[in-house]
């Protein structure tokens, strides 16, 4: 998979890179309006994702271009702009997804897997990891082909996971992801223990391999080794 | 007790017109009473003069008794009553009207054929009761015609005079600074009134331009924020992913929440800053009680550490018009504070009336501060988590949507209730 960072922060694009790579995810970094422009027009990428605000250009302009040209490139904005006209505004621009900064690597990497997901989507739409397979659609998760009895928010925690596999994840940036809007008033990240512990009990009663692994002091990790 | 300027004029005009006229009445009384005795006398006077040139060298002794009989006011008495001639009042008795009439008399000696007699000339006096009682009700009179002209002539040309004024009482009074409404204050050709009002928009426009850019760079503080925090986030991110000792994940971790905490604490500033700007304009029709049962579950399970009793009262269905992020916002802060401070096995008890939503939740056993609760950074409980922006933006979402919100602490309960 190969994205495009247009980011003129070029340490948050850094960052960016240095975080999907194990996962198999090739990132390119742009960090001007006009570089940014030669390589969506040289070169077909599978998401963008876009600043808003450039040195030398605006990344709406961008959003157009890409409309223009007809290209099938996934767009999330990346912006530190956070009101609902540029967030409508760049959806009608044709913008997939819009992360308002700060935002956690992971988050934003299961963004991009879920858009991916979406662009590809082929009749079924299921994430497999060896013996689990999720099915997005109808909100179902089986183990050895036996479906377990799992709610709507497990299966959001466990595509978290999957979805940043190998990755160590802090418990904030787990709540975070779990509480979407309300996150901003959350304080306390002690309910993400409960959901780690149900999730944990439920796989391994269906006879699911042991994955999440607690790490001391930083947070949970799931793990392929 | 606050009296009104106009009524404040009317009144000291009215106080002083009763003393001045209270006063004068004597004195016109007086001063009335002296002239009419001198004028009198004066007739007196004239009349004897005229008698005693015309009259008195045709006067013979014989004469006496018929001018006595026909003539009332001048008699002719024998001898010499007084030796020279002696003005004074005296009373007499009159038979017609049946009682005592003043009357002024002029004792003059004379000699008619060498005889000595003495002339007596008087006039009826007016009666002194009469005379107070015409003063008195032609004051009163003036009195009462004075004092309806007073009230009438400022309450018409006062009112009209001040209105001005009163206009601009009105509109400083309905003036506030978050609202981008400028007063307009009237034209008038009174030099004060200018002055007033130029200098109340000097100073609204001074003020709301301050008002303006502090809140303007607290937006635009927050906005620039934004990036190195997402710079920290990153990098933090990126550590988590290395391997670290047992310390340095211990400091790592510290550092994560930390970095969340700024994260929180930016974006609510952020949220308060544009709620004030008017960023959220639109409203819709809510229902509060859908709300509340389709995010139940999030706040059961952020309820769970500290195992508490959540009640929910429907009692009728709570049917809003409001902005509908701002109305999520004020619930979820409402619902999570009652959370956040309350105590282990504590409850919670929400009531849902046909137009308004109380939160009541067991938590320190005193009473919070009523004066300090909704202000910014002030925190109850320092040792809390929160980041004292809470009750502010609940504040500033019921004032901006015309909602009220109330802190009551009864039966060791906090009680928190927005009056839609």
């Amino acid at each position: 998979m190969k994205i495009l960072i247009i980011e003129d922060e070029l340490e948050i694009a850094a960052n960016i890179k240095g975080y999907f790579k194990p996962n198999g995810i090739q990132c390119e970094t742009s960090g001007t309006y006009k570089d940014a422009l030669d390589k969506i027009n040289n070169y077909d990428y599978d998401c963008v994702l876009l600043d808003l605000m450039l040195p030398d250009g605006d990344g709406f302009d961008i959003l157009k271009e890409l409309k223009k040209r007809n290209k099938t490139e996934g767009v999330i904005i990346i912006s530190a702009k956070e009101t609902l006209d540029t967030r409508i505004e760049g959806f009608n621009l044709g913008a997939d997804d819009y992360l308002t900064k700060p935002f956690h690597l992971s988050e934003l990497l299961v963004r991009i897997q879920a858009l991916i997901r979406r662009k590809n989507f082929k009749g079924n739409n299921n994430v497999v990891f060896n013996e689990i397979v999720i099915d997005i659609l109808s909100k179902t998760v089986t183990v050895n082909n036996t479906k377990l009895d799992i709610t709507k928010k497990e299966i959001d925690l466990l595509l978290f996971l999957i979805g940043n596999e190998n990755k160590v994840l802090s418990k904030g940036a787990i709540a975070e992801h779990l509480s979407g809007d309300m996150a901003d008033m959350l304080d306390n990240h002690d309910f993400v223990y409960a959901h780690i512990k149900n999730l944990k009990k439920k796989l391994s009663h269906a006879g699911s391999g042991d994955y999440i692994k607690t790490i001391y002091g930083l947070g949970y990790k799931w793990d392929n080794e | 007790m606050n009296k009104k300027l106009l009524n404040k004029t009317t009144t000291t005009f009215l106080i002083f017109s009763v003393f001045v006229l209270l006063i004068s009445v004597p004195v016109f009384y007086y001063i009335t009473e002296r002239l009419y005795i001198e004028e009198t006398d004066e007739t007196l006077a004239l009349h004897r003069d005229e008698f005693l040139k015309n009259k008195l060298p045709k006067f013979d002794a014989k004469d006496i008794a018929l001018w006595n009989k026909y003539n009332r006011n001048v008699q002719i008495f024998p001898k010499h009553i007084v030796t020279k001639d002696s003005l004074f009042s005296k009373v007499y008795f009159d038979e017609l009207e049946n009682e005592n009439e003043p009357y002024r008399e002029l004792n003059t000696p004379i000699l008619i054929k060498g005889q000595p007699y003495t002339y007596v000339g008087r006039t009826n006096l007016i009666e002194k009761e009469d005379l107070i009682i015409s003063i008195a009700m032609l004051f009163l009179v003036v009195i009462i015609i004075l004092l309806l002209g007073i009230l009438i002539i400022t309450k018409i040309s006062s009112r009209k005079l001040w209105k001005p004024f009163y206009d601009t009482l009105d509109q400083i009074q309905g003036f506030e600074i978050d609202k981008n409404k400028k007063p307009h204050f009237m034209d008038t050709d009174v030099e004060e009134f200018n002055r007033l009002n130029k200098s109340l928009n000097r100073l609204i426009e001074k003020n709301t331009d301050i008002y303006n850019n502090q809140r303007e760079f607290v937006e635009n503080a927050a906005h620039e924020l934004q990036t190195p925090l997402a710079l920290f986030q990153t990098k933090i991110d990126t550590l988590f992913q290395l391997d670290v000792t047992k310390d340095q994940s211990q400091v790592l971790s510290s550092l994560n929440k930390d970095v969340s905490r700024l994260n929180r604490l930016n974006k609510n500033l952020l949220l308060l800053s544009k709620i004030e700007n008017g960023n959220y304009p639109d409203k819709e029709p809510i229902i509060i009680n859908e709300y509340l049962k389709k995010h139940l579950e999030f706040f059961t399970e952020q309820a769970k550490a500290k195992n508490l009793n959540i009640v929910i009262e429907y009692t009728e269905k709570l049917k809003i018009e409001g902005n509908p992020s701002l109305t999520e916002v004020l619930i979820n802060n409402l619902f999570l504070n009652a959370i956040r401070h309350n105590n282990k096995n504590g409850k919670i008890i929400i009531t849902i009336t046909s137009d308004s939503i109380t939160f009541l939740n067991t938590g320190q056993e005193t009473a919070l501060i009523v004066d300090k609760l909704f202000n910014r950074f002030s925190k109850s409980n320092p040792s809390s988590q929160g980041n004292g922006l809470g009750m502010a933006i609940i504040k500033k979402i019921t004032e901006i949507s015309h909602w009220k919100i109330s802190y009551a602490f009864d039966n060791n309960l906090h009680c928190f209730t927005v009056k839609f």
